[in-house]
């Protein structure tokens, strides 16, 4: 499995898709955490600051990156499951699905290869978030990062794996409805469905849902009422999508 | 080295498939023997492609048996070892080529993906990129080639890892004369040291100076062989065509 490993780790830092959605939650977001840091710390009633205000919780390093853990939170689903929906979904889109036919990889191999390649992506897009957020703290005149920033960083990073398990049944519909743009079409879907199961109160059992809220998005009353075994349901949603879609590249005839 | 092959390469029997009320094959025989180069021709939608993928595991037959023996012991393609594949390559329809890869990085990858290892890969692209004439483009992405460059790119995957059975569909197809030429010579060379070659085309002249064997597929069945050093192919090939309408 190396070898596919090392192929699809080529192919994904290549590709445009995952370059741009990489800039976005390593550069954009932690630039937009700090820009509504400085609003809501700046003073004055403008509508951007009566609009961030209850989105912060805490003070000092733990607000600013418990903000970027929200906006993390909302952008990291859209960006892994576009990239995840794309990886997979190219193949057949692009017809290049028989090349990786025939091969001493077997080919459910080669779908695992795609989803753990864009898990380290996804990850490696949170730590450079991080490191991207650091200086600007600083220039926010946040003062040196105490010791609470590294449960700050390891919240972060929990929310960017269970959105990367929450994508990871996409890789299972960009293989069966063969193209990128089905996975991105169900993305959206699950986005508005999402909104709609937190609209009616039943957020945190909703596994789409229970990351965003413990990010903060709900406010702090609904992050706190999140429970670990509600966060945990991504995981099983990941295994099991990823073992349908290895499933179905080892069975079905895919060309 | 590995031992010379004198068993079959690959061996087809009977093999029927259809896709929903469209017989696709029927009762398709056909065998390809170590060192040479077998060309199947006919019109389009004959069943080409559909029997090089069953050849290759990557369609299942309904009916009829397929076996591979590329020196790993004889095996059914699905569900063949690894062993089997390392010494399979293919080129069915789309070329192994990735618009955001170079031409040289495209030809590593499939290296490493059919089997060699990482101090090998490197070489062996070099190599095959030598050998196909396309060192000029080899740190070029993809996506800036010719459509028949990509044509020799995907070829120059399919047989970098130097395969004992090579499965091609159509390997000269938007390639100009030279590139024709040249892959020619280079798949007689390939076979003379041992490999063994299915080839496809509806080009009868092209398989007329490549192959050692012609066989003619219609409607999915086998109508009939042609010698490639017989005159007049285009004549026989469509005498056996219109036979079997008329059957």
């Amino acid at each position: 499995m190396r070898p596919t490993l090392e192929v699809e780790g080529l192919k994904l830092v290549r590709s445009p898709a995952a370059q741009v959605s990489g800039a976005v939650l390593a550069l954009v977001i932690p630039l937009a955490a700090a820009g509504m840091m400085w609003a809501a710390r700046s003073g004055g009633d403008s509508p951007m600051a009566l609009k961030v205000r209850p989105m912060i919780i805490g003070t000092g390093w733990a607000a600013y990156l418990g903000m970027l853990g929200e906006l993390m939170s909302v952008a990291a689903l859209l960006a892994i499951g576009v990239v995840l929906s794309w990886v997979v979904g190219r193949e057949f889109t692009d017809r290049t699905v028989g090349s990786l036919l025939a091969l001493p990889t077997p080919p459910w191999q080669t779908v695992v290869a795609k989803v753990a390649v864009t898990t380290v992506w996804a990850l490696a897009c949170g730590a450079l978030s991080m490191l991207v957020a650091l200086p600007l703290g600083l220039a926010l005149g946040l003062g040196v990062p105490g010791i609470e920033t590294v449960g700050s960083a390891a919240k972060l990073a929990t929310i960017l794996l269970l959105m990367t398990f929450l994508a990871m049944p996409l890789a299972w519909v960009s293989t069966r409805l063969r193209g990128y743009l089905s996975g991105i079409s169900t993305l959206i879907g699950l986005i508005v469905v999402t909104q709609l199961v937190t609209i009616a109160g039943a957020g945190a059992w909703f596994p789409y849902a229970a990351p965003s809220m413990w990010a903060g998005m709900g406010g702090p009353e609904a992050a706190a009422v999140v429970t670990p075994l509600q966060l945990s349901l991504a995981i099983p949603v990941g295994l099991l999508g990823t073992w349908a879609a290895a499933r179905r590249w080892q069975r079905s005839e895919l060309v | 080295m590995t031992a010379p092959l004198t068993a079959p390469v690959l061996s087809m029997t009977g093999v029927r498939r259809a896709f929903g009320p469209e017989q696709a094959l029927d009762g398709v025989d056909l065998t390809l023997e170590p060192g040479e180069i077998h060309a199947l021709v006919g019109l389009n939608g004959a069943g080409k492609t559909t029997l090089m993928r069953i050849a290759l595991g990557m369609l299942r037959a309904d009916a009829g048996s397929v076996r591979l023996d590329v020196g790993a012991g004889p095996v059914n393609p699905l569900g063949a070892p690894p062993a089997t594949w390392r010494r399979v390559g293919h080129l069915i329809e789309t070329p192994f080529a990735y618009p955001e890869l170079t031409v040289r990085e495209t030809v590593r990858c499939a290296a490493l993906l059919h089997g060699l290892a990482r101090p090998a890969a490197g070489p062996a692209a070099d190599r095959v990129l030598a050998e196909l004439a396309l060192d000029h483009w080899a740190d070029r992405r993809t996506q800036t080639l010719s459509l028949g460059n990509r044509q020799r790119v995907g070829l120059a995957c399919a047989v970098v890892h130097e395969p004992r059975l090579m499965v091609l569909d159509e390997p000269s197809n938007a390639l100009d004369p030279a590139g024709v030429v040249r892959v020619r010579r280079w798949l007689a060379d390939a076979v003379a040291r041992g490999a063994a070659a299915l080839v496809s085309s509806h080009h009868l002249d092209e398989m007329a100076r490549l192959a050692d064997r012609i066989t003619v597929l219609h409607r999915g069945r086998v109508v009939g062989t042609l010698d490639p050093q017989s005159a007049d192919l285009e004549r026989q090939f469509f005498a056996m065509v219109y036979a079997e309408e008329a059957a």
